[in-house]
């Protein structure tokens, strides 16, 4: 079974700092069309620190690592998402705790639990227009691969990007039922959720990062800022 | 804005080192997490209980540390929830075998991040419980909040819960000491004035000279309505009768009656709301066993008060009759 490296996490949480600054006004912009406009500049504000302090982190080992990083981005990432991406992060590091490198099982089985800490913290659902659009679908894709014993890594996250994307359209007409977006009720319905856009950004700049080619055909994560 | 302020930024950290500097005996001071303790805590026969919010309430919470009351509490800045890992770390520092209790007022930016940091605490096998108080009858859901605020009744959830982990009693039988105290305590607010944080350097909110704000909540959220001002004795009624019908109280009850200072009432003042409404409890056939006039829960220098009723039975009479040592004196 391929494993994933301390060094491949730490490079996948350094590369999720780019694309969020490189995103901080596209992510906004997206925002301001059924949000406040201010969700690219509260994660941009907390992964600037995570950027600025990347080499001084506790990186003793991936949940020591992936702990700091979940303290990093609750205390700075503003507004909601900084307890909602925090607690995914925490419980994350939870699963990793001493742990110097994973199977594709253990980052499955973090990913499950990040998405039922964002669950009770935040108390959405599937289909109420959040994040956890995408990050449902892509574990559900992930649990398939470890149930087939995919050995190429990369297959997977071509295939998790594939999911992200595909949740931004399968969810753009829904009417948002979490976060500010569901204040303007139906006019959130045509708008693609920014949470959501953004965890397919992330996951099609891993690819690139990770040497997996692949090409995106949603307008949003194509018109991401180069 | 004419405060007694160096740097905005660092009136909170300020006024903690000032509150240690006069408690040297008592209490000890972590900056980084704007967090203080008590010096004797924790024990590992007792129940640690633990608390933290937003500053601009003083002397809640920071200055109900002390034997008693609160083994240790850390700040945000003012009317901001404290931050992820400084929740954390006072669990962590007060961490005993006997269990800790966190008591949250009941607002979501205090309530998400204890609940982060009770589950990460408990990830490393500390025993934590979180209680979430919520005494305020003015709304139902506020600004911050889902579901009633917690407001000045945070002070007797916590002095019968630091009587009864002075006690020995288990970390669930401290629990159940919070919840009956939460079960029996009600609260309304009313604001004259507003009131300015040291950092924003503005009101929070606008106020005309004849108007009163009745259910304000104590970072100047919106209660009920905003009327025009009345005679004191008219206030409290409107108060007394808000909070008497909630549980309801009822003729033959026993219990503790509060009139809180949001921070810019003289003590006075205080004292005429206080006549009414003793006089108001005693015509419902309410017996005041113990009273608490002055200032417990407030909003920096907003002038205004709030009335609360505390139901008690045997067992919250010996609790809030137990000695206690807090930060405030004046002897």
């Amino acid at each position: 079974m391929t494993e994933i490296s301390q060094a491949t996490v730490e490079q996948a949480v350094k590369t999720t700092c780019a694309t969020v600054l490189r995103n901080e006004f596209y992510f906004s912009d997206l925002d301001g069309l059924a949000g406040d406009g201010d969700f690219g500049t509260s994660l941009a504000t907390g992964y600037r620190i995570i950027d600025a302090e990347f080499d001084s982190l506790d990186k003793s080992n991936i949940g020591a690592f992936l702990l700091k990083i979940s303290m990093l981005v609750s205390k700075h990432v503003g507004g909601s998402s900084g307890p909602i991406w925090g607690t995914g992060f925490m419980r994350a590091a939870m699963l990793s705790k001493g742990k110097e490198s994973l199977t594709l099982a253990d980052l499955t089985d973090m990913l499950g639990s990040a998405i039922e800490g964002i669950q009770a913290r935040g108390g959405a659902k599937l289909g109420d227009k959040t994040l956890l659009d995408a990050l449902i679908p892509v574990h559900e894709k992930m649990k398939e691969h470890v149930a087939a014993g995919t050995a190429d890594l990369g297959v997977v996250l071509k295939d998790a990007a594939d999911e992200a994307e595909k949740a931004i359209d399968a969810t753009r007409t829904l009417v948002a039922h979490r976060g500010r977006a569901s204040q303007v009720g139906e006019r959130s319905s045509g708008t693609p959720d920014p949470g959501i856009v953004s965890i397919a950004i992330i996951l099609q700049d891993w690819c690139k990062q990770f040497g997996v080619d692949r090409t995106p055909s949603v307008a949003e994560v194509i018109n991401q800022p180069a | 804005m004419k405060k007694f302020v160096n740097d905005p930024a660092k009136f909170v950290p300020e006024f903690m080192k000032g509150i240690v500097l006069a408690n040297p005996g008592l209490l000890e001071f972590n900056e980084e997490f704007q967090m203080i303790k008590r010096k004797d805590a924790p024990n590992n026969a007792r129940v640690s209980i633990v608390q933290g919010s937003g500053s601009g309430h003083e002397p809640a919470h920071v200055m109900a540390v002390g034997p008693g009351m609160l083994d240790g509490s850390c700040q945000g800045a003012v009317f901001a929830a404290p931050p992820v890992d400084a929740c954390y770390e006072t669990i962590k520092a007060l961490a005993s075998d006997a269990g800790v209790l966190v008591l949250v007022n009941n607002y979501q930016g205090d309530r998400m991040a204890w609940d982060m940091a009770t589950e990460m605490a408990q990830a490393e096998g500390i025993n934590v419980k979180q209680f979430h108080i919520n005494d305020d009858v003015a709304v139902e859901d506020s600004l911050y909040t889902v579901g009633r605020r917690g407001v000045a009744g945070n002070f007797f959830v916590i002095k019968a819960c630091g009587a009864a982990a002075a006690a020995g009693k288990s970390l669930d039988e401290v629990y159940a000491v919070a919840e009956k105290v939460n079960n029996s305590v009600r609260t309304m607010g009313v604001a004259l004035t507003s009131c300015i944080p040291p950092a924003k350097g503005t009101t929070i909110f606008q106020i005309g000279d004849d108007e009163m704000e009745v259910g304000v909540g104590i970072h100047g959220e919106p209660g009920r309505r905003r009327d025009t001002i009345k005679p004191a004795d008219v206030i409290v009624d409107e108060l007394f009768d808000a909070v008497a019908q909630d549980i309801p109280f009822v003729s033959g009850d026993r219990v503790a009656l509060m009139i809180n200072g949001l921070g810019g009432t003289p003590i006075s003042e205080l004292y005429v709301l206080y006549a009414r409404a003793h006089e108001r409890a005693e015509q419902a056939g309410f017996t005041v066993v113990r009273n608490y006039v002055g200032e417990y829960c407030t909003s920096l220098e907003m002038a205004g008060a709030s009335l609360t009723l505390l139901k008690l039975d045997g067992e919250l009479e010996t609790l809030l009759d137990a000695p206690a040592e807090v930060a405030v004196r004046i002897f």
